[in-house]
């Protein structure tokens, strides 16, 4: 009965082919532009570092030691904390996982100073590549002794060994960092997480992650000369930043974060938190009422606002679009097939059911809506290619992948079943007689 | 009327598809087209700047650890202005165009308390280096331009140039000159003078706030003292002398600096012109994006309207045969169509300005974006109500154009 139903679509499709080209068209259009915005929207959510943030929590206090004539408030949650401050919360081992960590920017060279490479990289105090999840090709991350024995050690990634080294196994060698030689222990693969989480309260309107090509001993690099990228805001009421200093001791500018895997938890070391900033304020340290907070990465991401408006916009815009032509082509499709009500009526009067004719309709217009999908999967080809052609910081997350096809494939059959609800619906109710007679 | 109201109520379904369409189409077009309006400030709006293609920007410079001291640099803006082919040239904390650096401030005209937030570019020789017209007042001093600041400059008494749109602003009586503005709302906030006042300046936030403030900028003389992002600007005497001046000035700032820049991120030298183009791309990018999709939305609604009502005509063409045989005139068969074509898109558009107003409350709420101005309602009423006519004309015009005879046929 479907394939005769199919065949009757078909048929019927080429009878009119100005009016079947509107409809499809309309449809392919729509659907084309949700696509493209859902695409971008789902680049940009979701996890950024997929299994593993879900669980993350970053740190948030007021820890001011100065008073700050420019910002007397504290306006906003402020993640970056003194080194100090972060190594007693990752000592106290009261998370599950618990790291430290900042951005660096710094050149790293190979032994006799004939290659180098500028590489973007963290400076952790605690099991950084374990927290993050970081996948390790060889060699093993670093162990708590180095760490407090301030070890000239690094892990490095194979992107960084391949051009230091040229080779992808460079565990052993040594690579020059400020003016220390530091062992590779480590490679890992190329990673990098898939949005902005790091330092977000400075991340200068980038939004798609940065690749980290290393991960070091933050005291190490410290006493080699070389400091985190920006040295956050250093005490005295100066807002002022200074860059890859390693004199950062009056300097807030560390994160901590911990793996927290149950609410239980949370809970927890939320207290836990609150705590250790009313201690520091209570001994004269924090200046100003310390409002410690633990964020979720996604809701600290919300709150610095990574993911632009625009993209919140861009979506809503064709989500509005999408609908205004589903109820355009339900009425031309309406039209349509109010315009057959006689064929129907003989249809109807020779025994067919009305859920026959619904199904028959309904059958016709998902054909019209799976053609409608098929036009518009170049049209979001095209929509995505415009999108990458944009100066804009998210152009990266316009790619087609396979499961925005599977998207739009359902969506397209949906579309097709959705607009044709309303007309098959006042087709199959027409009594037969009323229409043989008219016709 | 009555007999144009009441087949509507009839058969339903078709004047309802008409309302939803409507409705929709209005609601998002006027959304669309207010982001439109909002994206289409900094771009129509005059930056002040003179010259675009003989003034060169040096940006991305940023001081490993400490920041460089002032006599430092203003021996580098001494060497600079030294260039063959150069007429001024500047230093300063932030720059029109150039977003990663900003200072913004909420100042107040002393005694009237009216306030407004403004650009603040604190820089040397401004005036001259960015071609900006002077209206009233003068230029700053040599005495002013050697000010030494203890800090950034931001929090300190001196001397200031501001824009027209400022001094209206904070202003309304009239005369800014010689009045004070002040940088903060407390009682010790610091005080500046205005001494002169320039047609133009852009401010370089680019957000989606309230977008009148877009002209409201304020001049500093001398060099921000413990900055660690310093922008160089230099002036050609002639767009010829550009490249010229471009490569030494490269030179100046690669032998003065280049040893204590941070590593890994390199200088960034631009025309200000591209400086400019480049910061505006992704409002132009948004505008397109934003004018193509309201055009879609209105093509594909006169669209459907047209194909529903060419049904909705053809359905009744007996009924109208009737009335033509019974002795109704073309023009008012015509009459009839349109203005139930009137009737029911006005409903829609109803619906779709409430809706509109709806969205938008929501998007208040939720996004950085002002309030729907009561303007955008007449004239998407207009709009809308043209639109559906035009739609509708063919249709009408097939329905006027039955003949009565078609009455006696096929009963």
């Amino acid at each position: 009965m479907f394939d005769y139903y199919l065949r009757l679509a078909l048929r019927r499709c080429r009878q009119n082919v100005p009016m079947v080209l509107l409809v499809v068209l309309t449809m392919a259009v729509g659907i084309a532009a949700c696509m493209t915005a859902m695409t971008i929207f789902r680049a940009l959510s979701g996890a950024p570092l997929p299994g593993v943030s879900p669980y993350l929590y970053v740190a948030t206090m007021d820890g001011r030691e100065a008073v700050d004539k420019d910002n007397p408030d504290y306006q906003r949650p402020d993640s970056l904390l003194m080194l100090a401050d972060a190594k007693a919360l990752v000592d106290a081992h009261r998370a599950a996982q618990q790291v430290a960590v900042a951005q660096s920017l710094a050149s790293l060279g190979n032994a006799d100073g004939k290659r180098s490479e500028q590489a973007y990289g963290l400076m952790a105090y605690g099991p950084a590549l374990q927290v993050f999840g970081v996948p390790l090709r060889y060699g093993r991350p670093w162990t708590e002794a180095e760490q407090s024995a301030n070890a000239p050690v690094v892990v490095i990634d194979t992107h960084v060994a391949q051009k230091l080294f040229g080779i992808d196994n460079a565990v052993g060698r040594s690579v020059t960092l400020g003016q220390r030689s530091f062992r590779v222990i480590g490679v890992f693969a190329p990673w990098s997480p898939r949005m902005q989480i790091f330092n977000l309260g400075q991340r200068a309107g980038n939004v798609m992650g940065q690749d980290e090509n290393f991960f070091v001993p933050a005291q190490a690099s410290l006493d080699a000369g070389v400091g985190p990228f920006t040295s956050g805001e250093c005490g005295k009421g100066a807002p002022v930043v200074s860059f890859q200093s390693a004199s950062v001791a009056q300097c807030r500018w560390i994160e901590a974060w911990v793996r927290l895997d149950t609410p239980a938890q949370v809970g927890d070391y939320g207290r836990f938190l609150a705590g250790y900033a009313h201690v520091q304020h209570d001994a004269g340290r924090f200046v100003y009422p310390p409002q410690a907070r633990l964020y979720g990465t996604q809701a600290w991401m919300t709150l610095n606002r990574v993911v632009p408006d625009d993209v919140h916009l861009n979506l809503m815009l064709a989500g509005g679009f999408l609908l205004l032509c589903l109820v355009n082509v339900a009425g031309l499709l309406a039209a349509r097939f109010l315009r057959r009500q006689g064929d129907v009526a003989i249809r109807r009067a020779l025994g067919a059911s009305r859920r026959d004719v619904f199904l028959q309709h309904l059958v016709e217009t998902g054909l019209l809506g799976l053609i409608g999908g098929v036009l518009a999967l170049p049209l979001t080809w095209l929509g995505l290619w415009i999108v990458r052609m944009q100066p804009v910081s998210y152009a990266d997350a316009a790619r087609f992948s396979p499961g925005v096809f599977a998207i739009l494939f359902a969506l397209s059959v949906a579309v097709g079943l959705l607009v044709g609800v309303l007309p098959a619906w006042r087709m199959c109710r027409q009594p037969p007689a009323l229409q043989i007679k008219l016709a | 009327m009555r007999h144009i109201v009441k087949p509507l109520f009839r058969h339903r379904m078709m004047p309802l598809l008409v309302v939803l369409q409507v409705a929709l189409a209005c609601a998002i077009a006027c959304n669309a087209l207010f982001l439109l309006q909002q994206k289409l400030v900094p771009i129509v709006a005059p930056d002040g700047v003179g010259h675009p293609d003989r003034l060169i920007v040096a940006w991305n410079i940023a001081s490993r650890g400490a920041p460089w001291p002032t006599s430092r640099l203003a021996q580098v803006v001494a060497e600079l202005r030294a260039i063959p082919g150069v007429t001024s040239a500047s230093m300063a904390g932030s720059w029109p165009m150039e977003t990663i650096a900003q200072m913004n401030g909420d100042v107040v005209s002393d005694g009237s308390r009216v306030s407004g937030d403004a650009a603040v570019y604190i820089g040397s020789h401004l005036v001259d280096t960015l071609g900006l017209k002077l209206v009233a007042g003068r230029d700053f001093s040599a005495t002013e331009e050697a000010v030494a600041y203890k800090n950034i400059g931001i929090n300190e008494n001196g001397s200031t140039i501001i824009t027209r749109a400022l001094a209206d602003r904070l202003f309304p009586d009239g005369d800014a000159l010689g009045r004070v503005v002040r940088i903060g709302k407390d009682a010790d906030s610091a005080r500046r003078t205005v001494v002169g006042v320039v047609a133009h300046l852009m401010r370089n936030k680019f957000g989606q706030d309230d977008r009148e403030d877009i002209d409201y900028s304020m001049l500093f003389p001398g060099i921000p003292s413990n900055w660690p992002m310093p922008v160089f600007a230099v002036r050609a005497r002639s767009a010829a002398e550009v490249s010229g001046a471009l490569k030494t000035m490269k030179a100046t700032l690669k032998r003065e600096l280049g040893a204590d820049m941070i590593q890994g991120i390199d200088p960034a030298y631009e025309m200000y012109g591209n400086l400019r183009e480049r910061a505006l791309a992704q409002s132009k990018a948004a505008v397109w994006l934003l004018s193509g999709v309201s055009l879609i939305v209105l093509l594909v609604t006169v669209v459907g309207v047209m194909g529903l009502t060419s049904y909705w005509v053809q359905q009744r063409t007996r009924q109208i045969g009737i009335r033509r045989a019974l002795g109704a005139r073309r023009a008012s068969i015509l009459h009839d169509v349109l203005l139930e074509n009137l009737l029911v898109v006005g409903t829609g558009m109803v619906l779709g300005m409430v809706m509109a107003y709806a969205i938008n409350l929501w998007l208040m709420r939720h996004y950085e974006l002002p309030r729907l101005p009561w303007i955008y309602l007449p004239y998407g009423a207009t709009l809308m109500l043209l639109l559906g006519q035009l739609a509708v004309l063919g249709p009408a015009l097939r329905a006027a154009a039955v003949p009565p005879v078609v009455a006696t046929r096929s009963v």
